[in-house]
């Protein structure tokens, strides 16, 4: 009973303890959805603590090769206009009494999401990642995933929130 | 078989020098538009109408003046059928879901089953003629000022949204763009390229249709045929991609815009014009099953889009893409 005890008050102190020493700059990759739920388990991260969150948005350029050049400049306007509201979004949740600890930085940039946040956490030197699973398996399967391939190159940690039931 | 390859060679080559033409096409006469003074309005609306349909219309009036007519009014028809069927279907079912606003597709999606109905109502008359053709450019017109007229509400209503976003987000560190209409001189380079894409255009469409009626006859099978499915998927291509990489991106008002428009298009314009040149003769079995089938899967979207919540989703989409499979063999095998 002893052991169990002392085990578990070692497991809460080297989380604390991580917490204290890892996690001082949260990269927050966002795209519109579940951002509360997000925004909880970052705050939970911070437990207090003054932390400097990223939150950022990568516009997805890619587009199929004959896609007309005035519908490239329409989506890629589109994205813009979306990424500036889902960044407001944030910074709301940011923005209480409760989350005076955080400090938020707004990122919008262009490219393969993937390829991007992994860039972005390399060159801001961020402590962890946390983004959503986002795709159930048949959208994974059928479309592939971003946390997936943020995983696989991740130069930090990374934290998954599971978003999907 | 030396000429079979050549011709599909050909036929390929000339898709996609269509496509491109009417990209550079399009592309640089928004910019001189611009230059001259025209809103940003009316140009983005103007182009992302008629710009991903430019290859059926091209299509379709070349084969019209051409004297392969039929040609021209399958373009039309099989394009519309796989607009929706094909090109939905395989959206919805890989990208999970369309979304859509239940004004838009009120707006669309009442506007494309009305132009539909409207093209039954005058192959009822037999050869669809002046009368016709001028009636549906007018009508197309009618439809554009109302685009414009909504796109410019839904702009002061943006612009109000942004307004209040920037005066919370007092500490925003990036910068947004700003749109604005200047007049300027007119770019040579941009008329030369407005030229040489309408040349391509022109030139790219006629080698399309003189392949696809070589290979309908090389093949036995009718030109209708050829221009219903081969011709239709074909020049259907930029939908496709639009369609898809949109819906990919959750910038779903634009996937399903981008069909809905391009099948009131293809009907007002695709055949409107070529009909003001010459009549255009109705073919039977397109009077009987290819237009009422049309009417079929624009209906059938509707209802998918309304039962499922303002939402086109996998289920719907894979029953769209059963919908044309069922067309094309009944098409090809049972009523050919």
């Amino acid at each position: 009973m002893l052991v169990i005890k002392l085990n578990l008050i070692t497991l809460h102190n080297r989380l604390k303890l991580m917490s204290e020493k890892m996690f001082k700059k949260i990269l927050l990759p966002v795209m519109g959805e579940y951002i509360d739920e997000l925004a909880e388990h970052t705050l939970e991260m911070a437990q207090g603590k003054q932390i400097e969150v990223i939150g950022i948005y990568v516009i997805d350029t890619s587009v199929p090769f004959l896609t007309p050049s005035n519908v490239k400049k329409l989506m890629k306007e589109e994205l813009s206009q979306r990424g500036d509201e889902i960044l407001a979004n944030l910074t709301s949740k940011f923005n209480t009494p409760s989350t005076y600890m955080i400090n938020l930085k707004k990122v919008i940039v262009e490219g393969d999401p993937a390829e991007k946040i992994v860039e972005i956490a390399e060159k801001e030197n961020v402590d962890i990642i946390v983004m959503g699973t986002g795709k159930s398996i048949i959208d994974k399967h059928l479309l592939g995933s971003v946390s997936e391939k943020v995983v696989h190159s991740t130069p930090c940690s990374i934290m998954l929130v599971k978003t999907v039931n | 078989m030396i000429e079979l390859i050549l011709l599909i060679g050909a036929l390929i080559v000339s898709l996609i020098i269509v496509i491109k033409s009417a990209d550079v096409f399009v592309d640089n006469l928004v910019e001189i538009g611009a230059a001259l003074g025209i809103s940003q309005i009316i140009l983005g609306v103007t182009a992302s109408a008629i710009g991903t349909s430019l290859p059926e219309f091209g299509s379709a009036m070349i084969a019209s003046l051409s004297g392969s007519t039929d040609i021209g009014v399958g373009v039309v028809i099989g394009s519309n059928i796989w607009n929706i069927a094909g090109i939905l279907g395989i959206t919805a079912t890989f990208a999970g879901v369309i979304k859509t606003e239940s004004r838009d597709l009120k707006r669309d999606g009442l506007v494309t089953l009305g132009t539909g109905l409207i093209l039954i109502f005058f192959m009822f008359f037999g050869d669809i003629g002046r009368i016709a053709s001028v009636f549906m450019i007018l009508l197309y017109l009618v439809y554009l000022w109302r685009l414009i007229k909504d796109q410019k509400k839904f702009d002061a209503e943006e612009k109000v949204k942004k307004e209040k976003l920037v005066e919370f987000d007092s500490e925003k560190e990036f910068e947004s763009e700003t749109k604005t209409s200047r007049m300027a001189s007119i770019d040579k380079k941009k008329l030369a390229l407005v030229c040489v894409g309408l040349g391509g255009l022109i030139v790219g469409c006629r080698i399309l249709v003189y392949s696809g009626v070589e290979l309908a006859r090389i093949a036995g099978i009718p030109e209708m045929i050829m221009g219903l499915f081969t011709l239709a998927i074909g020049t259907s291509i930029p939908e496709l991609v639009v369609t898809f990489s949109s819906a990919m991106k959750g910038l779903h008002e634009l996937s399903l815009g981008t069909v809905l428009g391009s099948n009131t298009f293809n009907i007002l314009i695709g055949i409107g014009i070529p009909a003001l040149f010459m009549s255009i003769p109705v073919e039977p079995l397109s009077m009987s099953f290819d237009a009422p089938f049309m009417i079929f899967v624009t209906v059938l979207l509707i209802v998918l889009i309304k039962t499922g919540g303002n939402k086109l989703n996998r289920t719907g989409g894979l029953i769209l893409m059963a919908t044309y499979i069922t067309y094309a063999v009944l098409r090809l095998y049972v009523l050919a």
